[in-house]
């Protein structure tokens, strides 16, 4: 069968089997190996894109049921030159440690920012109860999403 | 040769240091951050192949035949091994106890569920594991050897036949006249104690993509791995090849604590490897394969202790009996796991002798791995349970029990029973820190205030050695087979004055690389970004051993200065002999090599690169013209094992006081952590961020070992735990907010005295967390002896007490 999606402003189509994950069409036939697989049943949050804008766990959706829909990456963000006022706010709070989970934590934090876009951190802490973080106790990741909520754009997918 | 390495921070070239001992942002984030770090799964090389392992449904079971037939047939498939294929080219792992490794496919019967049986490399991840559903295995069910006392019966099935028992090793050990005191003890305080099978569960699981051209023999491999150097040895143990025959690559990983083993996975993909006429073969283990059989589960251990006090509430006595379930093989390092202790046996405390009577077993699990603290942490729970239920005997104030038994700072060096050394420590300052930063005054009386309100309240004070930077010199004792445990770097200047220093080890998450360029960039007083730090294969890369042992932040300080020393060493010669001067005339301050009295007489860096390489002919004889030095680094001083087990192991001994506390619902036996402040000693700080990165981290994992982690087995030895929606690793909310306070007693024995750290806290935390559970139940008359803690447990525990009082 066929899927076509638009990732990161880019479109994608391509021919594939039904029984394709999306993160599967995003790696092997996108070549975006930025989304990281971390436990294949929506326990980790390490393969969180976004998707029409909402973060999504694309381990457990099949590409075709998204069919014409449009995905943010991590590799839509920022680069590293030029990073995303979320990329930005982890790095100076050392909100990363192995940084495995980390595209797939940033990326649940934008869509945290745009629903709400002055969070309390026990708001933060709800948002990312869905994303497993092994290295860093967390901690520097909620201060990480508290400093960037001042910023402008930190909750907005660059056009 | 023996060089001098600054032990010091004011010992570094610098009138001011601008990098090390600072909050430096990591150099490692931006490629993380924006997704262009390449893992192993990102790895995709021309014709690479899929892996996918069938794995064992039985815990115990002959097989008795196998036909693939069908798969070998099936659509995109190229290969497919069986254990015939591993009987033919394999030998047993050789990284457990004689005989107590096996090959990496099952041949005559499988001994856990979750063992691989067979695997098959095809076109695509999906093709393989299709491929997968076609082999048929024919198993005979056998009786499973769950419990490890009853796998001690002479009677008992056995996993391994071949060795006649499941005790893959008993030992006791002893230092010092034990039985003496614990007959002329004032009181003695036994109690039994259980911690359940956890662990690593880093977020990326293992991989490996593995070539093995079947003409030249020559093996490469990638992989998320953590010890490069030593897992090249494993693969050439394992496949009967040459070690200079196999080279290593290690890929940036996703987190390891230990759990990165995998090495029957990448012996499977080599096998595939040579039968797909050496097309490389990936191999991802998945979560499910992770949980079920990975090299994850660490510490199944069932603990008796007893320890003896004195009148003035000395400890003079301890000794720990432990039955460890190692599961069906030793090949994962589990020996090592149960040996470890030994490096901290007593802790901070100065107990005179001691005794560990130690019974490794076999049963029809998977085969015990590394995990964070590897052996220590359990060990730590028991001492400091051990420590309260004495405290409440002698009715002490448990901190005040701990600082009476503390070794002071003026008798470090301090070797302790097991004879380990401890280099220094402030144990009382760390205790003090802990305890104000907590208010623990404070803490007592709204725990009093609680209690009366029919609360179930409580607070733990434990304190506990991480003991840092191994060597393997300990490990004979268990019947470990003895490698070394080096760390090289090569620095190198260009033409321009830009330094490469070439290492041996991949990201793991601790900023190593950012270390790096601290150190280099303060050597040479040149911007951190003016150094780059390049990760080399093992074919290529000084020797090195990589992060383990809370080892690599001293180790990797060692070798970069070591290298940085040779190197201003060559160019003080090159110096010399352009400044016409006399090579001890010449000193390196602030990135200049000055003609010591001679003002105005000096070159730089770049200047002295340059004309190596472009004016070798100008340079004094007997001058190496390369601008670069390489340095080995080893931990000195250590010493072999006496018969006894008593070795000189760790160089180093982090300490730290966590104060907890705790209340319990008493409908649910849910604990939750209302209050944590702790303090920690670890030297010097080489880059605070990151080593306050690494407690808060490792306070976590500690909370999950305390309250939620456990790899739970049926009675049968069936997994129960095989998804992330069973096993529980603590979200975002689980963490607690943490106070932490910071001493710094600086190392005498290593480089700029700093001390391993990099698996922290998880020493401390779950027995801290564990004296706060059994502090709030005390008045209840129970006590939590097992870890761990979860509601289920509390709940069982509230109700066969007497209720609130």
């Amino acid at each position: 069968m066929r899927t076509r999606l638009e990732v990161n402003g880019e479109v994608h189509e391509h021919e594939h089997e039904p029984r394709l994950l999306l993160v599967h069409f995003i790696r092997d036939l996108c070549g975006l190996s930025g989304t990281n697989i971390g436990c294949d049943t929506t326990s980790c949050g390490a393969c969180t894109v976004l998707l029409d804008g909402e973060s999504v766990k694309s381990c457990t959706i099949l590409a075709a049921q998204v069919d014409g829909q449009s995905v943010t990456t991590i590799e839509g963000l920022g680069t590293v030159d030029d990073m995303h006022p979320m990329q930005q706010a982890f790095h100076e709070h050392h909100g990363l440690q192995c940084g495995y989970c980390t595209p797939g934590v940033v990326l649940a934090s934008i869509s945290l920012l745009a629903e709400n876009p002055d969070p309390t951190e026990r708001e933060i802490r709800e948002g990312l109860e869905g994303n497993l973080c092994r290295c860093t106790g967390y901690h520097n990741i909620v201060k990480a999403v508290l400093a960037a909520a001042s910023v402008p754009g930190a909750g907005e997918i660059p056009a | 040769m023996a060089i001098e390495i600054p032990n010091r921070l004011e010992d570094l070239p610098v009138e001011e240091l601008r990098w090390v001992g600072r909050h430096v942002r990591r150099r490692e984030d931006p490629s993380l951050l924006t997704g262009r770090t390449e893992f192993i799964d990102d790895v995709v090389l021309p014709g690479m192949l899929h892996c996918a392992i069938l794995r064992s449904p039985f815990p115990h079971a002959r097989i008795t035949g196998i036909d693939a037939t069908q798969a070998e047939a099936a659509p995109g498939v190229t290969a497919v091994v069986t254990g015939a294929d591993a009987q033919l080219w394999c030998n047993p792992a050789r990284t457990a106890p004689e005989g107590w490794g096996t090959l990496c496919l099952a041949t005559d019967k499988v001994r856990y569920v979750g063992e691989p049986v067979a695997a098959v490399a095809a076109s695509s991840r999906y093709l393989a594991e299709d491929a997968l559903e076609l082999i048929e295995v024919d198993y005979e069910p056998l009786d499973p050897v769950v419990d490890p006392f009853a796998a001690m019966d002479p009677e008992s099935p056995l996993v391994i036949e071949d060795k006649g028992t499941n005790v893959m090793l008993q030992r006791v050990f002893t230092w010092g006249e034990v039985d003496r005191a614990l007959a002329e003890a004032a009181q003695v305080f036994t109690e039994s104690f259980r911690w359940n099978r956890l662990g690593a569960n880093p977020t990326e699981t293992f991989g490996a993509v593995c070539a093995w051209d079947p003409l030249t023999l020559d093996l490469t491999v990638h992989g998320s791995i953590q010890s490069p150097s030593s897992f090249g040895l494993g693969r050439a143990a394992d496949l009967g090849i040459p070690s200079n025959k196999v080279n290593v690559k290690s890929h940036p990983h996703g987190g390891s604590f230990g759990g990165k083993g995998g090495a029957r996975g990448a012996t499977i993909a080599c096998l595939l490897s040579r039968k797909a006429d050496g097309k490389p073969v990936k191999w991802i283990e998945d979560r499910t394969e992770y949980l079920t059989a990975g090299g994850s589960q660490a510490w199944d251990r069932h603990y008796e202790a007893s320890l003896a006090v004195d009148e003035d509430a000395r400890v003079t006595a301890l000794a720990v009996t432990l039955v460890d379930d190692l599961g069906a093989t030793g090949e994962g390092f589990g020996a090592i796991s149960a040996a470890k202790p030994l490096a901290a046996f007593t802790g901070p405390y100065t107990i005179p002798v001691a005794r560990y009577d130690l019974t490794l077993v076999a049963t029809n699990k998977v085969p015990a791995s590394p995990y964070r603290g590897m052996g220590p942490p359990p060990h730590f729970f028991v001492l400091e349970q051990m420590m309260d239920i004495a405290a409440r005997g002698l009715a002490i104030d448990p901190a005040e029990f701990r600082r009476r038994n503390f070794i002071p700072p003026d008798q470090f060096p301090y070797t302790i029973p097991s004879g380990n050394e401890y280099d220094s420590g402030s144990y009382e300052e760390v205790l003090d820190s802990a305890l104000d930063l907590a208010g623990y005054e404070e803490l007592r009386k709204l725990q009093a205030e609680a209690r009366t309100e029919g609360r179930i309240v409580g607070v733990g004070v434990a304190s506990a050695i991480e003991p840092g930077v191994f060597d393997w010199n300990a490990y004979a004792i268990v019947g470990m087979p003895q490698t070394g445990v080096p760390e090289g770097a090569t620095v190198s200047v260009d033409i321009t004055g830009m330094i490469t220093v070439r290492v041996g080890f991949a990201l793991e998450g601790q900023g190593q690389y950012t270390l790096v360029s601290q150190l280099v960039a303060d050597y040479f007083a040149v911007e951190m970004d003016a150094v780059r730090v390049v990760q080399l294969d093992t074919q290529s890369a000084p020797p090195s051993f990589g992060p383990g042992g809370s080892r690599l932040g001293v180790a990797i300080s060692g070798a970069v200065l070591g290298a940085c020393r040779r190197l201003a060493e060559k160019l003080a010669a090159v110096a010399a002999g352009l400044l016409r001067a006399e090579p001890d005339e010449i000193e390196l301050r602030d990135g200049r090599f000055r003609v010591k009295g001679r003002p105005g007489s000096e070159m730089g860096v770049a200047q002295l690169a340059g004309t190596m390489l472009a004016r070798s002919d100008l340079l004094p004889p007997d001058i190496d013209p390369r601008p670069e030095a390489t340095h080995v680094w080893t931990a000195p001083g250590r010493t072999a094992a006496d018969e006894e087990g008593r070795a000189k192991s760790y160089l180093t001994a982090a300490q730290a006081v966590h104060v907890v506390m705790v209340e319990i619902d008493p409908d649910t036996g849910f604990v939750e952590i209302v209050k944590y402040a702790l303090a920690d000693d670890c030297g010097t700080r080489l880059n605070p961020v990151v080593v306050e990165g690494q407690t808060e981290g490792s306070v976590a994992q500690g909370i999950g070992a305390a309250l939620f982690e456990e790899y739970v087995y049926d009675d049968r030895a069936q997994p129960l735990t095989t998804t992330f929606m069973d096993y529980l690793t603590p979200t975002v909310n689980d963490v607690p907010a943490l106070d932490k306070a910071v001493v710094v007693t600086p190392s005498p024995f290593t480089p700029l005295g700093a001390k391993g750290c990099g698996e922290g806290a998880i020493h401390t935390t779950p027995a801290a967390v564990m004296c706060a559970v059994n502090d709030a139940l005390a008045p209840l008359g129970v006590m939590a002896r097992e870890v761990p803690a979860s509601p289920h447990r509390v709940w069982e525990l509230l109700r066969r007490s007497e209720g609130p009082s």
